[in-house]
């Protein structure tokens, strides 16, 4: 009999002579007599939970995952969606990449490490900031990273951490998280026009200033203009200047590292892997001058003993395996696999699709909105600035009114306040904008 | 293995060595071979005030990091700036071009260990 | 029979083992076309440009120069490389798990549901009463559980400093404790490898806001004081912590809910078999005692009439995540629990309890601590374990975590996991012993036939290059 049981794990390959055999040479009766538990604290009860079969679990689970309305998206506010070539499943999913973990073992791990230092590379040229890290979890927890290494490297004492009153409340809740422990505070300077009120800031800015954080595009889908400005309110009190933004936006606007940035957070996820409910792909680039100073992982070049170009995780003293509570983060696993995708993704889309991309996510907003301002009750954009992928709407019928009749209509889009309702367009939705159109007509009736 | 360990300088427990008379300070030959390859070293600036048996600056190999205790109270006359570029200089010639900084020494060393108590102290 | 293995090497001769994206071809490509004004954005963007097939082939030969579960045992200790089901691939894979974020809560009531599922899976496997799965990692929620045990004490008026650790913890225990602003209390292990009861003693007071501790510990061993090391920590008023890590050796036979531990997480990629991706996405639910539900992250999931809602606990830590964490893992979390049932998870631990305790038996290293669980520390005795290690690769295994815990000298911490059979554990035990049984010559310079040979690390350190544009420096 060489039967395994039935009972079992299906992914426990051992048949009853093979158990029997082992617990021989162990000197064991049974795989119970292992367990040295006391009896006190013994479990005796049930999960209660049924095994299901393959077949079945996936079909039920299809139904499960099918009772999620199947509408047509023009949501964004922090996360977005772009085509995903299949390349990036198929090549993402070679389970040499997929099943590995951290490479600790640098010499039989070169394919990954290349595939990360890759995506470091990429960064290097979006922010033209010199170092990138190869993952945080997401924008938000970057952010708060980003806070903690401007606590650390900043000179003189100080707590005060500026964000832009329009965020994304998730980021802030995060990033006040993040800081609470080291004793910083955040707090907001308002906005112009859904841009930095660059005058308001400087009124708020000042000695006790350890941050200051601006994200172009801004939570509204609007452009910043005056960057550079805001970098050196920043600098002038000795505070970092941390940018907000992500890979496609990055492709076509000034590098942060020119306007004075000093860290570049966001979600690289944006390309590879989409909105996934909020799965992200934290993005964390700085200055050379804070490398020792970096959260996570760092992949870089060396030589092997047979002199070639190789690649390894470095600068592992930063980090939470050898200097524990004096690490700079306590992160350890990381979003890698993730990066893997957005890489890919990159790689295939090439600095011309990266541009044309971009190019589509800065035109696309501007038809949209030109086309729903032809509509009675409804005015668009409200701001009066350069969009990226999404502008603000505003309706005379409440927003939330709004935002549910174009739901019956199959349509999501974000009601942001009381009159105003937030579209985001790219390449994936804007097929469907005649569509909307239509249904927003009625809605905004 | 045996380790140099020089007669005219005295020591902390803690591995850095100071010169009673230049004020020079370091880490001993058995220190840098425990933490392997030097990779960074992080030292005051000059002018800076440093208190006996605190700490006054980061050495880092591939694996661990360490910090660095003053031997004695002072003010830092001088910075090896070379090891900046050249953290190796640490494990190369820890006694003499890998020599860390200077102190204006402002206090007793009577509490600091001899060569032959440290000798003792890592055997 | 030892297996001899030789991985996949393009050698090309100044661009290393296969040549970087830019090396095979970078273009310029203007913003001349681009609606924005000058200022505003920048002048060309220089990326490789490169055809769908010059990638699918640049890609499938770095997964080569790459090792995964499915190429071989993957013993890391307290990582639990188990074999990732395929199934949950294709299911995570469904469109209608692509969903927004900001999506009404009526129009994902799918989505809601498996979380709630998941939820109450996670919380009968750990004896917990409410779970959130906001944590993207383990060591996220270690920071969820510190802000808790945070909030916890301030409500009671309560301000606490300190947080006990073992001294073999995970380092992640440690650092997270710091980012939540506590000082940090190492406590010594005893001679058995476990919590010393009266270092225990000591280290607690007032002060403590709690413990964090492993069970099975780091080196395998069950705190068998755990009741006894309960009860002292909440005499103080402190809570008990529990790092999920080493779960996957307790399922069906014991859980942290009925030792004391008030709030605990979960690392979904070791126990529960989501694939670790090279370094992540993992996701690190965590689940609290009902005392504690209040505090949990925003926004949870709950039961509302016919269907389920988002919802804010009363007196909620706000958020450690920009939403829900890793969701794309914690479907394929759901389909591994629903797929094993209880009888499934509980037949795991047993084989994973049973080739630790085999693979301990066959080797020739030293196992100096016992009885231990899903994992077991060998010491390399006088042969140095990064060297073991290094060498170990040529024989096409990949070895287990080396030096750490430093309990036991030269440690190699060895996790075979529940998906080896005998015939692999018994190549993977011929490994070990043909290494310790090697000139130390043979080892120092191993390893020959992976991708790459021994790396120099210093260099690396020394002469930080972090990307392809620091190589244009001319170093």
């Amino acid at each position: 009999m060489t039967a395994r049981n039935s009972h079992g794990s299906p992914f426990a390959p051992h048949t009853t002579e093979e158990t029997t055999a082992m617990l021989e040479a162990v000197g064991a009766e049974s795989v119970e007599e292992l367990f040295d538990i006391p009896e006190s604290v013994r479990f005796d009860g049930e999960f209660g939970i049924d095994s299901t079969g393959e077949r079945e679990l996936r079909a039920e689970m299809r139904t499960l995952l099918g009772r999620n309305d199947d509408l047509t998206e023009f949501l964004g506010r922090g996360h977005y969606d772009h085509y995903v070539p299949s390349l990036v499943d198929h090549l993402a999913d070679r389970s040499e990449f997929l099943t590995s973990y951290t490479q600790y073992q640098p010499e039989i791990t070169q394919g990954f490490l290349q595939v990360l230092f890759e995506y470091q590379s990429m960064l290097v040229e979006l922010t033209g900031l010199e170092i990138a890290n190869c993952s945080m979890y997401d924008a938000a927890t970057a952010l708060g990273e980003a806070a903690a290494l401007a606590d650390r490297v900043r000179g003189t004492s100080g707590s005060q951490v500026l964000v832009p009153e329009l965020m994304r409340e998730e980021r802030r809740s995060v990033l006040e998280n993040y800081t609470e422990g080291a004793g910083l505070t955040v707090e907001t300077y308002p906005h112009d026009d859904a841009n930095a009120d660059v005058e308001a800031l400087s009124e708020v800015a000042g000695e006790e200033t350890v941050m200051v954080y601006a994200e172009s595009p801004t939570v509204r889908g609007t452009i910043e203009e005056r960057l550079e400005e805001v970098a050196d309110l920043a600098h002038a009190h000795d505070a970092l200047f941390v940018l907000g933004s992500d890979p496609v936006a990055l492709s076509v606007l000034e590098k942060p590292a020119t306007i004075g940035a000093d860290v570049v957070i966001g979600d690289a996820a944006t390309l590879g892997l989409g909105t996934s409910y909020g799965m992200g792909l934290g993005l964390f680039a700085t200055r050379e001058e804070f490398v020792r100073q970096v959260p996570g992982r760092l992949v870089g070049a060396s030589t092997d003993a047979a002199g070639e170009r190789t690649y390894t995780l470095t600068l592992q003293t930063r980090e939470q395996h050898i200097r524990r509570e004096r690490a700079t983060s306590n992160i350890c696993t990381n979003q890698a696999w993730v990066a893997l995708r957005t890489a890919i993704h990159a790689a295939s889309l090439g600095p011309s699709g990266l541009v044309e991309l971009a190019r589509e996510c800065l035109e696309a907003p501007v038809d949209l909105a030109r086309r729903l301002d032809d509509i009675v009750g409804v005015k668009a954009p409200v701001h009066d600035r350069h969009h990226f992928r999404e502008f603000v709407v505003r309706t005379d019928q409440p927003a939330q009114a709004v935002r549910e009749t174009l739901e019956e209509y199959g349509f999501a889009v974000h009601a942001i306040d009381e009159h105003l309702i937030q579209v985001c367009v790219t390449e994936t939705n804007r097929e469907k904008t005649d569509a909307l159109v239509t249904a927003f007509r009625e809605a905004a009736r | 293995m045996s380790f140099e360990i020089p007669d005219d300088l005295y020591y902390l427990e803690s591995h850095e060595w100071i010169d009673p008379d230049t004020g020079r300070i370091g880490i001993s030959e058995f220190a840098q071979d425990e933490l392997g390859d030097v990779v960074f070293v992080e030292l005051p600036d000059e002018g800076e005030e440093l208190e006996q048996e605190t700490e006054f600056g980061v050495v880092e190999s591939i694996k661990a990091v360490s910090d660095l205790y003053s031997p004695a109270s002072g003010t830092v006359t001088a910075v090896n700036e070379a090891l900046f570029d050249r953290p190796e200089l640490v494990n190369d010639d820890p006694f003499g071009e890998g020599w860390m900084l200077e102190l204006d020494i402002d206090s007793d060393l009577d509490g600091l260990l001899s060569a032959d108590e440290y000798a003792d102290q890592i055997e | 029979m030892t297996l001899e293995y030789t991985q996949a090497r393009w050698n090309s001769d100044d661009e290393g083992y296969e040549p970087h994206l830019a090396e095979k071809n970078e273009t310029s490509v203007d913003t001349d076309d681009v609606p924005l004004p000058d200022g505003l954005k920048r002048d060309e963007l220089t990326l490789p440009e490169l055809s769908e097939p010059e990638l699918a082939r640049h890609y499938t030969r770095l997964s080569q120069m790459n090792y995964g579960v499915e190429s071989g045992p993957y013993p890391l200790g307290s990582c639990t490389m188990k074999y990732n089901p395929k199934f949950t691939e294709d299911v995570a894979a469904h469109p209608a798990a692509g969903v927004h974020p900001d999506r009404s809560p009526e129009s994902v009531q799918g989505t809601l549901e498996l979380l709630a599922r998941l939820e109450n899976q996670l919380a009968r496997i750990g004896g917990m009463d409410a779970v959130t799965l906001q944590p993207p990692a383990g060591a996220a929620g270690e920071f969820v559980g510190i802000l808790i045990a945070k909030a916890y004490h301030e409500s009671r008026d309560d301000e606490r400093t300190e947080v006990v650790i073992p001294d073999a913890a995970h380092g992640t225990n440690f650092a997270s404790a710091a980012m939540g602003g506590y000082d940090v209390v190492e406590l010594p292990s005893g001679d058995d490898g476990r919590v010393n009861i009266d270092a225990l003693e000591a280290a607690l007071s007032k002060e403590t806001a709690a413990l964090m501790l492993t069970n099975p510990n780091t080196l395998g061993l069950f705190e068998r004081d755990i009741e006894e090391i309960a009860e002292m920590v909440h005499e103080v008023g402190g809570l008990l912590y529990y790092d999920g890590a080493n779960l996957n050796a307790l399922l069906g036979r014991a859980r942290p809910g009925d030792m004391g531990f008030d709030v605990m997480h979960y690392n979904v990629h070791k126990t529960f078999a989501t694939p670790h991706g090279g370094g992540g996405p993992g996701a690190g639910p965590v689940g609290v005692s009902e005392e504690l539900a209040e505090f949990l992250p925003s926004p949870h999931v709950r039961a509302s009439d016919g269907g389920y809602e988002l919802f804010e606990p009363e007196r909620s830590i706000g958020k450690v995540h920009g939403f829900m964490g890793n969701w794309l893992v914690l479907i394929k979390a759901y389909a591994y629990i629903a797929r094993l049932g209880d009888e499934g998870l509980a037949d795991a631990s047993a084989k994973a309890v049973l080739n630790a305790n085999y693979l301990a038996s066959q080797i020739e290293y030293e196992v100096p601590y016992g009885p231990f669980h899903h994992e077991f520390v060998a010491s390399a005795g006088e042969q140095d374990a990064a060297d073991v290690a290094k060498r170990m690769l040529d024989y096409g295994v990949h070895p287990p975590t080396t030096k750490w815990p430093e309990l036991v000298g030269e440690a190699l911490m060895t996790e075979p996991t529940e998906i080896e059979n005998r015939r692999s554990l018994d190549q993977l035990a011929e490994a070990f012993d043909a290494v310790a049984s090697e000139e130390r010559e043979t080892i120092e310079t191993a390893p020959e036939r992976t991708t790459a040979k021994r790396i120099d690390q210093t260099e690396a350190a020394r002469n930080l290059r972090l990307s392809w544009q620091s190589f244009d420096d001319g170093s």
